[in-house]
């Protein structure tokens, strides 16, 4: 692909990134975040309180890439089967079966989207753990292939109350986990209260221009992308310091207040996560018209790609947002390049 | 009334006396009361090696006590040939100032005595300035005149060329310094120059010492500014040299510095504010050094060059001087 078709992506990629920036506003770092992960083809898990735009923002992404777009909620009744059909009895009495979210939209399911994943139980999320890294179900002794899929899914952080946590295993699956956090414009907190544009969601994502990606060419682009984008043998050093500081971060001189360095990590990152940090750099790159990642490129995903694959000890899992982001600040701090 | 005649009286008195005085050989006269003339003198320092035309002051300050008054008309009379033994001595006064202070009990008078030679001879002899004779009345006894004899100052006349074979050590006195030629200019111009090479070389001891110990001057891009000029001119050597930098930002900054933190550096470090854009191109250099071979960066041909000019903009910031602009290929 040349140059010029790349700079042809890039062009539709900043598109898509404009029109979600018009109906969620004051969300540029996470727009760019899950545009790198659309483009890096990773899934995406989304942290933060309630009513701060998660659902808004993934639909106008969703209306953007096009295909289809399958949502469900996560409830503490929710069972395996229930992602994948759904009984019923019909008109004519008998039992019928119907396609659950994962299998409706087929292969052109493009975004399926997993409104508070922790509260629904182990089972589900085991379900959803081999649907992610494999794309593919079982179902009706037929293999189901979702090729263009990512998962969308959010958590709420506040409540923990008939909830599951999100075993590392599963978390790892996911690219990156994206906080959002309200905006902290004055401006902007007077627009979502008092702009009435803000108050209709349906009408709000309908105004995103739709299909500005053609979903079932990510996949190739995205090839496209990781093979295009180089990485130097200085970048390669640097990210291989970084992963090793996430190991032992106390060999590069990095602490954490209020922590016992030396009984804090359990587990760095894995070499799944590096690699995904890696390919969500090489797509930042990209996107910011460069032929090879940066460093720059590196800290834009690091926090993103590599916090919520951190295993702490449980005596710090209560603090772990707060603790991994100076820790991995440390990290970047205490790691040269080159 | 009676006062006015009597002033008068002495005044005419003085004046015939004066006149009479003239005639009177000043030493034929009886000595004054001991204790009633006190004499302080200041004399010249050298003693010796006087010759023909030199001139040689002396000051002599006489107190007088009343009823006793100085005869001004018996002060040494300017160009007087003065003899002894009937021979001319060849010193002569060249000129005399006069001062006097009276006051009711006292007077004082100031005497500047000029003398000048006028002899020479082809062996040093003896010589004295004076003595000079004066005479004072006696204000209450107008007949009664006496003398002060101001005391000689010996001193010896040399000759101007010597003649014959002279063991100089023989004739070396202790009151005659030799004869130097004034060289305080040039005294000056050593100190000075003493000055600078001290200097000098204190600096080149801190250019080229290992350590430096002056404040604000051991920084880190000093450092690195010593280190990058010994490294070659190649593309080896380009990439030492902006990994150095790089570490000396890290140093300064006390954490990685990288493109995308720049603003935070120079927030913390506002002295480095005036190369803001030099430091931007630094990072570009860096981008194509070690990233991305193919990106271009603006810092022209020669960037080992333009990077050992950054490096020292990068310690007159450090040492909170304001930095001399850094042309691109420079």
């Amino acid at each position: 692909m040349s140059d010029v078709q790349l700079a042809d992506w890039r062009n539709h990629a900043l598109t898509l990134e404009s029109e979600v920036n018009k109906v969620v506003v004051g969300q540029q770092t996470p727009i760019r975040l899950i545009t790198t992960s659309i483009f890096a083809r990773g899934h995406v898990l989304l942290e933060g309180d309630v009513g701060v735009g998660k659902t808004t923002l993934l639909r106008a992404f969703t209306r953007g890439i096009g295909g289809g777009y399958q949502r469900i909620e996560g409830t503490i009744d929710l069972m395996p089967n229930d992602l994948v059909y759904h009984t019923y009895l019909g008109e004519d009495g008998k039992p019928h079966v119907s396609p659950g979210p994962l299998l409706m939209s087929g292969e052109n399911l493009s975004v399926f989207f997993f409104n508070e994943i922790n509260r629904a139980r182990p089972q589900v999320h085991s379900l959803l753990l081999r649907v992610m890294a494999e794309r593919s179900l079982s179902a009706f002794n037929t293999e189901h292939y979702f090729p263009h899929m990512i998962v969308f899914a959010d958590r709420n952080q506040v409540e923990k109350e008939e909830t599951f946590e999100i075993p590392s295993a599963a978390r790892d699956r996911f690219m990156m986990e994206i906080p959002i956090v309200v905006p902290n414009d004055d401006a902007i907190m007077e627009a979502l209260v008092f702009d009435t544009k803000f108050h209709n969601v349906d009408a709000l994502v309908d105004t995103v221009k739709p299909d500005v990606l053609q979903f079932d060419e990510l996949n190739a682009f995205s090839s496209v992308i990781q093979n295009s984008i180089e990485a130097s043998d200085t970048l390669k050093r640097y990210a291989l310091n970084l992963w090793k500081a996430t190991k032992a971060p106390l060999d590069y001189g990095v602490k954490v207040s209020g922590v016992d360095m030396n009984r804090l990590v359990l587990s760095g990152a894995s070499p799944r996560g590096m690699s995904m940090m890696l390919r969500a750099a090489r797509v930042n790159a990209w996107l910011n018209n460069r032929n090879a990642v940066l460093p720059d490129d590196i800290h834009a995903v690091f926090h993103s790609t590599i916090a919520h694959r951190l295993v702490f000890s449980p005596v710090y899992e209560m603090r772990r947002t707060e603790i991994a982001r100076e820790m991995l600040s440390g990290i970047v701090n205490a790691v040269a390049a080159p | 009334m009676t006062k006015y005649f009597r002033d008068l009286l002495l005044a005419a008195i003085l004046s015939i006396t004066s006149l009479q005085a003239l005639a009177l050989d000043s030493q034929n006269l009886p000595d004054v009361d001991e204790g009633i003339v006190s004499i302080s003198t200041v004399d010249p320092f050298k003693r010796v090696g006087y010759t023909v035309g030199d001139v040689i002051e002396r000051e002599v300050t006489l107190t007088i006590k009343a009823p006793y008054k100085l005869v001004e008309t018996s002060l040494p009379i300017v160009g007087y040939e003065k003899r002894y033994k009937g021979k001319v001595i060849g010193i002569e006064l060249k000129e005399i100032q006069h001062s006097k202070v009276e006051h009711k009990d006292y007077a004082t008078h100031q005497l500047k005595l000029a003398y000048q030679v006028f002899t020479n001879s082809v062996v040093a002899k003896n010589a004295a300035l004076g003595p000079e004779y004066l005479q004072l009345v006696n204000t209450k006894n107008s007949k009664q005149l006496v003398k002060y004899r101001v005391p000689s100052l010996d001193i010896a006349v040399s000759p101007i060329a010597i003649f014959g074979q002279v063991k100089v050590e023989n004739n070396m006195s202790t009151f005659l310094e030799p004869l130097l030629l004034k060289n305080d200019q040039e005294k000056t111009r050593l100190k000075l120059a003493a000055g600078a090479l001290v200097l000098s070389l204190l600096a080149l001891l801190y250019i080229f010492g290992k350590h430096a110990w002056l404040p604000r001057m051991g920084g880190n891009f000093a450092k690195t500014y010593r280190a990058i000029k010994k490294l070659p001119h190649n593309d080896e050597g380009l990439k030492q040299a902006v990994a150095a930098v790089h570490h000396a930002f890290n140093q300064t900054a006390k954490v990685s510095v990288f493109n995308g933190n720049v603003d935070e550096f120079l927030a913390s470090n506002p002295n480095f504010l005036h190369i803001k854009n030099e430091i931007s191109q630094f990072f570009g250099l860096s981008r194509q050094v070690y990233f991305e071979p193919s990106a271009v960066h603006s810092v022209g041909s020669n960037p080992t060059l333009w990077l050992l000019k950054f490096t020292k903009q990068c310690r007159d910031c450090e040492r909170g001087l304001i930095p001399t602009t850094n042309r691109a290929g420079v």
